[in-house]
C-alpha cells in the first residue's frame, strides 16, 4: 500500500496540472525540489526522502521538449543527473571554476537531422589524381 | 495478512497461528520456507563421525537363505510420507484454492510496492567520473589545444581505432593534422587517456552518441575537439574530483 498512498501524496503536492504533465512523460507522480533549470529550460528536480523516492529515482529532469532526448541534458547537469557530481552545477565551485571561457555551446545528438556530423579528411589527399601539363614546344610556325 | 506465506507443511491449524501477525513468526516461517534451511526427513544422515572412513558393511545373507528381505534388516525402511502433511490438508488446499490464493497475494503485494524502474532518460543511473564513454580532445585553459602528436594513444590502441599525423606549426610546436578515431573499431578500453602525458584525449561520460549511419562514427579531430569544448567543465571537474588517486 505504500506506493498508493505515495502517488496520492505526490499528486496532493504537485497539484493536477503538474501530475498529467509528469504522467505524459516520466509516468509517475513525483514531488520534489525544484533544483535547477538550464538554458534549454528543462527543469531538474531532487528528493531525498527515502519515503517518498527510492534510491536511484532521486533525481531527474523534467525536459523542455516534448520529443525528448537524454542528449538534451547539457554536460554540467548531465554530470548532477548521472549522480557523477553531488552538488548541482549552480552550487558547484569547482565545475563554476574550471568552466573555460572558451567553452562551446551545448547541442543534443543530431543524427538523422541536417546538422549531422559528416567526416572529412582534415590532411590534404597523399594519392591525386595525374594532371597533364603540356609542355612548350616552343613557337609553332605560322 | 494472513495469507502472507502460511507454512504450507503443518496444515490448517498454524494458519490461524499466523494470523496473530506477530513479524517475528511471520519472519521465521519466511526462514523455514528456504531451501536452504528445510530439513529433509528421508536423507542420508551425513555427519556421522568416521562415514567416509568406515563404509557401511553390506550384509549379505548366510548361504542357503535365499534373498535378502527387508525382514532381515528392521530399521531400515522408509517412510516419506511419515512428516508431511495429512489426506485431508491436502485435499482443504485444493478444495479452497489455498495455492491460487497465496500466489495472488503475492501479485496484490508487488503492485503496491514502489517501483524500482529507473525511467530513462528522466532518471539516471549512476556513473563513476571514470566513466569512459564518447572521446574527445582537450584544450588548456588558454585555448591552445593539448595534444603534442607524440601519438602514444595510437600506439597504445589496442584495436588500433586512432590514427595520427603531424606536422611543425608556424611558431615550432608540432601539432595534429589528422587526429581521427574510428568509434566502430575503438572498445573503449580507456588505454588512449592512460597514455597520454598532456591529457589531450579523454574519453567523457557521454554514452548517448548513437548514430543513425556507420560514417557518423568515423571521428576527426574537430569532432572531437568539438566535443572537448562542449563538456570542458564536465571533463575537468571529473579529473579534478580524481586527481589524489592519479
Amino acid at each position: 500500500m505504500v506506493s498508493l498512498i505515495r502517488y496520492v501524496r505526490n499528486i496532493r503536492r504537485t497539484g493536477i496540472r503538474q501530475w498529467w504533465h509528469q504522467m505524459q512523460y516520466i509516468g509517475d507522480a513525483k514531488a520534489g525540489n525544484h533544483v535547477g533549470t538550464d538554458q534549454f529550460g528543462n527543469r531538474y528536480f531532487e528528493n531525498l526522502n527515502p519515503d517518498d523516492e527510492l534510491p536511484g529515482r532521486h533525481r531527474w529532469v523534467d525536459f523542455a521538449q516534448h520529443y525528448n532526448n537524454a542528449t538534451q541534458v547539457p554536460a554540467e547537469w548531465h554530470s548532477w543527473l548521472s549522480h557523477i557530481r553531488q552538488l548541482p552545477p549552480t552550487e558547484d565551485k569547482v565545475m563554476q571554476n574550471l568552466s573555460p571561457p572558451w567553452k562551446a555551446p551545448w547541442t543534443e545528438n543530431l543524427t538523422g537531422t541536417r546538422g549531422a556530423y559528416k567526416p572529412y579528411n582534415t590532411v590534404v589527399p597523399k594519392i591525386n589524381a595525374w594532371e597533364p601539363k603540356v609542355a612548350s614546344r616552343g613557337e609553332a610556325n605560322p | 495478512m494472513s495469507f502472507a506465506r502460511p507454512r504450507l507443511a503443518l496444515g490448517l491449524t498454524p494458519k490461524l497461528l499466523v494470523a496473530s501477525r506477530s513479524t517475528a513468526l511471520r519472519s521465521s516461517l519466511i526462514a523455514h520456507r528456504n531451501i536452504s534451511s528445510s530439513r529433509c526427513s528421508h536423507a542420508e544422515i551425513t555427519d556421522r563421525p568416521g562415514r567416509l572412513e568406515d563404509p557401511i558393511t553390506v550384509k549379505s545373507p548366510p548361504l542357503g537363505a535365499g534373498s535378502l528381505t527387508a525382514k532381515d534388516e528392521p530399521d531400515k525402511d522408509i517412510d516419506p510420507y511419515r512428516d508431511g502433511p495429512g489426506a485431508i490438508d491436502k485435499a482443504v488446499h485444493l478444495f479452497f484454492f489455498t495455492e491460487i490464493i497465496r500466489g495472488m497475494w503475492i501479485v496484490l503485494e508487488n503492485f503496491f510496492r514502489p517501483p524500482y524502474t529507473i525511467m530513462y532518460p528522466y532518471e539516471k543511473g549512476p556513473l563513476s567520473p571514470r566513466f569512459r564513454g564518447e572521446h574527445a580532445l582537450r584544450r588548456y585553459p588558454s585555448g591552445e589545444e593539448r595534444c603534442i602528436a607524440c601519438k602514444l594513444c595510437e600506439a597504445i590502441c589496442p584495436a588500433q581505432a586512432i590514427t595520427i599525423e603531424s606536422e611543425a606549426r608556424q611558431d615550432g610546436s608540432r601539432k595534429t593534422t589528422k587526429y581521427d578515431i574510428d568509434m566502430t573499431k575503438c572498445i573503449y578500453c580507456g588505454f588512449c587517456q592512460e597514455a597520454c602525458p598532456v591529457d589531450a584525449i579523454v574519453e567523457t561520460q557521454n554514452q548517448e552518441f548513437s548514430t543513425e549511419t556507420r560514417e557518423e562514427l568515423l571521428y576527426n579531430k574537430e569532432k572531437l575537439l568539438a566535443n572537448g569544448d562542449r563538456a570542458e567543465a564536465e571533463i575537468a571537474a571529473n579529473l579534478h574530483s580524481d586527481h589524489v588517486y592519479r
